[in-house]
């Protein structure tokens, strides 16, 4: 919840004083931020005992069980959200000219 | 970006194998949550420069839970497929699946529940599935459409895939994806203690 309180935060920053030239700034910022958090994922998952010992055993298995549960998310997602929540673009597709 | 990635997930996994920098990389680790924030904050300014984001979210509705709804249908239904490939248990193979990205959480409580093996499993799998769903945003944003890439992110669209949702989607998809993430986060320890 601290997460959203913090969001809500730069929202309001963002609507009401945030000044439009430093836009692109604030873009690099979040490309830094990002990559110093993949790169801490590494790190953590670097010093795990027996790291690459589980990806030999257990890696196909577990490559399984990211493959058939994110696949069939997606198609379920994506099913719904074009009968349910067209895009304007999708809605613009469907009106007669 | 992709590229980016790569090559800062590889230094990293490099950096925790060898302990090279390991002063650094300590800080940085125990320091994770303050960079979180920070991307959080600065991915709230871009939003809230965004002028009509929220009068676009409020037509939404109920119709905003189904996104989730179909996140946890689909992912429970692809762990039901993986218990029949592998012959694991089925209801530990669901609570795997149940884990929607979140790999530090349901690799504990998996493992703690189920046992060692299917805890790493749990890790292992999850953390794909939040590694590879960074790599296929902007994939899913070119061939189906943009809620669609709130789905393999599951509940980490709330934070380390919410940059990519931002470069590759829109602000009212990023919207989405956040409270998305929270719905996602909330059912984990739920739908993982349903299944045990």
């Amino acid at each position: 919840m601290d997460i959203l309180l913090v969001m809500c935060v730069g929202v309001l920053i963002g609507n009401r004083f945030f000044p439009e030239k430093y836009k692109k700034i604030n873009e690099k910022l979040q490309v830094v931020c990002t990559m110093l958090l993949i790169f801490c994922m590494g790190v953590t998952l670097g010093s795990r005992e027996h790291f690459l010992q589980e990806l030999g055993t257990l890696g196909w298995t577990s490559f399984l069980f990211f493959l058939f549960p994110a696949g069939g998310s997606l198609l379920l997602v994506y099913g719904l959200t074009r009968k349910f929540m067209p895009l304007e673009k999708e809605k613009k597709k469907k009106e007669p000219v | 970006m992709v590229l980016l990635a790569i090559i800062a997930l590889a230094a990293g996994i490099l950096c925790g194998l060898t302990d090279f920098g390991s002063i650094i990389t300590d800080v940085l680790v125990e320091n994770r949550d303050i960079i979180l924030y920070l991307l959080m904050f600065l991915v709230g300014i871009s939003i809230g420069m965004h002028r009509g984001i929220v009068k676009k979210i409020r037509e939404y509705n109920i119709r905003i839970l189904i996104i989730p709804a179909g996140i946890v249908v689909g992912s429970i239904a692809g762990g039901l497929v993986c218990a029949a490939l592998t012959g694991f248990p089925v209801n530990e193979s669901a609570a795997v699946a149940s884990g929607l990205g979140w790999y530090s959480l349901a690799g504990i409580t998996i493992g703690n529940l189920a046992g060692a093996q299917m805890g790493s499993v749990a890790f292992l799998s999850n953390l794909m599935r939040e590694i590879f769903s960074f790599f296929m945003i902007p994939w899913i944003s070119r061939h189906l459409n943009d809620y669609s890439c709130i789905a393999p992110a599951g509940a980490t669209s709330e934070d380390t895939t919410l940059p990519m949702m931002m470069k590759y989607t829109n602000e009212e998809t990023v919207v989405l994806s956040v409270i998305n993430g929270v719905i996602c986060s909330a059912l984990v320890p739920v739908l993982i203690s349903f299944c045990l």
